[in-house]
């Protein structure tokens, strides 16, 4: 455990340092480097904003967590976040304005996750169409559904932008203090501690951690193979849906274009550095939700496309890949091949 | 909407799809899912379309992004050959690293783009000749020599059959004495040659210039359509035509239909590959250890 935190701690420094080799490469100064960095953590009001940016990571880093521990690639969280905050936004709008909006809407983003993951988790099962493909399909899908909805059915009264009605200042989610640090903060903190409970403490989890390890063994067994990863992979889109609708009742209150704006992606980044830890994906998140502040303070200041993050993001997850690879390691844990979750392509399981 | 220019679209549009999706089934055939190819194509199309425009010179650019295809290649091999790290894994990382990199290079050079960059030529004696008059010699290579050629690699060589071989059961290579990771190094590399020129195609022909993400999806649709062609070479050629002649149609319907939203149009693309993923029956006929390390 204490090898883990090592590893990600020193990933996580290898991407800063590589974004920091960067920004001396195209002549930023350091010292507007690190004044960026103040633009994440430096005051009262940029904690709260990163920790705000965060939550929609860490909601989408669980998503990442539990379908990749069943061994089901769900590479879908962008168009699950799609989707669910389209339902999010129509089921809130619909109702009178007030709390009870806010909580439906937030269910009707996480079913609405759930339906569109469903979609490649039936494929999946029934058709052995890898879900690699179908989810992230379906991400292309739900971004060019989102286009049309905006340009049309949902657009906005007077017809001029590309974007929707905001919803009712009543059905936001509620803020904690003078920051726009919303509920959604803490309901993504506790279903990280749920879903640690629920991997390591529960049946069901053991299960559907058997079946990511090795699905044969896991079936000799008697584990519902098909069951668990469309279970699985159900969950898996109501978190990301959840994310989705957290991130429009709580921040955006509207939808607009590039409402996802490559989350879903970084959600996989996030899921990865915490080494597929529900916990460990806290910090992992928070560490990400700085460096997108940080990088769009750099953007501002001196010029360089705020993909610098995505560039961060790429690396630490390729450093800690790399430092726990196989070949890599001494402490090798795993040693059978077939011991690491393997997409079933080949195999009709 | 004539048949002519159907059919000079759908052999247009087709182009850089047939060329990854011949490289991605030589990966595959050698037992490896790389998921990075829209890594690949991404890099190819930005420092094809650098270099050309600041070489003014097109083939320099071609040559520019078959080097940018190499740099992934070169990463997902060292993460998946070298280190057997989870493929998906690797690749989608590469995929968020290559958005990252060519998304802060773009913004570094983006004046240089501002003039146009040089494009690849018609052939200029078919000029009069229907259809031909359109193509130029990147089309000529794909849908003829780089079908043949693979071809003839992969079935019919001592390269080819160890090759499928590592790709069914890689202890079988090992015991033969010969080293299995040469033989998915030397897929990959042929990957990142077919890829690199898909990407410049991208970028120097099918729409001069370079927009961050342009690559669009088709490194995944052509990972569809490997599965969907069963891993033959009867399979992905005719998924390569089905795909592009559905979407040349579209492109046109969208052209003379104006009253209904473009975004509708754009979701055609991936319906139809979901379509195909449905319909295919998908898993069948796959590489045996496809996805797995070298034991």
């Amino acid at each position: 455990m204490n090898r883990r935190i090592a590893l990600t701690v020193g990933a996580a420094v290898c991407s800063l340092l590589v974004i920091a080799a960067c920004g001396v490469l195209l002549g930023v100064h350091p010292a507007t480097m690190l004044a960026s960095c103040a633009g994440a953590f430096g005051s009262y009001y940029a904690v709260g904003e990163t920790l705000v940016k965060s939550c929609p990571l860490l909601l989408l880093a669980l998503a990442v967590i539990i379908a990749f521990r069943a061994g089901a690639w769900n590479i879908g969280g962008e168009g699950q976040l799609i989707v669910g905050a389209v339902a999010a936004l129509c089921v809130a709008q619909a109702l009178p304005e007030g709390p009870l909006a806010a909580i439906l809407g937030l269910m009707a983003g996480a079913a609405a996750g759930a339906i569109w993951a469903g979609i490649a988790a039936a494929l999946r099962v029934t058709r052995n169409a890898p879900e690699v493909l179908t989810t992230i399909l379906l991400n292309f899908v739900a971004e060019h559904f989102l286009g049309f909805l905006i340009n049309g059915p949902l657009q906005e009264g007077s017809g001029k932008y590309p974007e929707s009605e905001a919803v009712a200042p009543l059905s936001w989610l509620m803020t904690l203090s003078s920051t726009r640090l919303h509920v959604g903060v803490v309901l993504a903190v506790v279903l990280a501690g749920a879903m640690h409970y629920f991997l390591f403490y529960s049946a069901a989890g053991l299960r559907i951690r058997a079946v990511g390890l090795n699905p044969r063994a896991a079936r000799y067994v008697g584990i519902p193979v098909d069951r668990s990863i469309f279970g699985a992979m159900l969950a898996s889109g109501a978190l990301a849906g959840l994310a989705g609708s957290v991130e429009l009742l709580g921040v955006t209150h509207r939808l607009f274009e590039r409402f996802g704006g490559g989350l879903g992606y970084s959600g996989i980044a996030v899921a990865l550095l915490a080494f597929l830890q529900p916990l460990a994906a806290i910090p992992s998140a928070i560490f990400f939700a700085g460096l997108a502040r940080a990088a769009g303070e750099l953007q501002r200041t001196a010029g360089i496309s705020s993909a610098v993050a995505l560039l961060g993001q790429g690396v630490a997850v390729l450093v800690a890949l790399t430092l726990s690879a196989p070949r890599f390691s001494s402490l090798r844990v795993a040693k059978a091949p077939a011991s690491r979750p393997v997409p079933h392509l080949g195999e009709s399981s | 909407m004539n048949p002519a220019s159907i059919l000079a679209l759908t052999l247009m549009a087709g182009t850089p799809l047939l060329l990854a999706v011949t490289g991605e089934l030589m990966v595959q055939k050698g037992g490896m899912i790389n998921i990075a190819l829209e890594a690949m194509m991404l890099m190819s199309a930005f420092t094809a379309a650098l270099i050309a425009t600041t070489s003014n010179s097109v083939t320099l650019g071609f040559v520019a992004g078959v080097a940018g295809g190499a740099l992934i290649a070169l990463a997902f091999g060292f993460m998946v050959i070298t280190l057997g790290v989870d493929q998906i894994v690797s690749g989608t990382a590469l995929n968020l690293l290559t958005l990252g990199i060519t998304g802060v290079a773009y913004q570094q050079t983006r004046e240089r783009f501002e003039s146009g960059v040089p494009s690849v030529k018609p052939f200029a004696w078919a000029s009069g000749i229907p259809i031909v008059e359109r193509l130029d010699s990147t089309v000529l290579l794909a849908w003829v020599c780089v079908p043949c050629v693979a071809g003839f690699l992969l079935w019919r060589t001592r390269f080819g059959l160890r090759l499928r071989a590592c790709g069914e059961n890689s202890e079988t290579i090992e015991h033969a004495g010969l080293p299995a990771s040469n033989y998915r190094w030397s897929a990959l590399a042929i990957e990142a040659f077919l890829a690199g020129i898909a990407g410049a195609y991208l970028s120097l022909s099918l729409s001069p210039g370079f927009a961050e993400n342009m690559v669009a999806g088709r490194g995944f649709i052509a990972l569809a359509i490997v599965i969907f062609g069963r891993w033959t070479l009867r399979g992905v050629l005719a998924g390569v035509l089905l795909f592009s002649l559905g979407s040349s149609i579209q492109f046109l319907l969208q052209a003379n239909h104006h009253q209904i939203s473009f975004h509708l149009f754009l979701v055609l693309p991936y319906l139809l590959t979901l379509a195909i993923l449905v319909l295919s029956r998908a898993g069948t006929n796959a590489p045996a250890a496809l996805g797995k390390r070298i034991a």
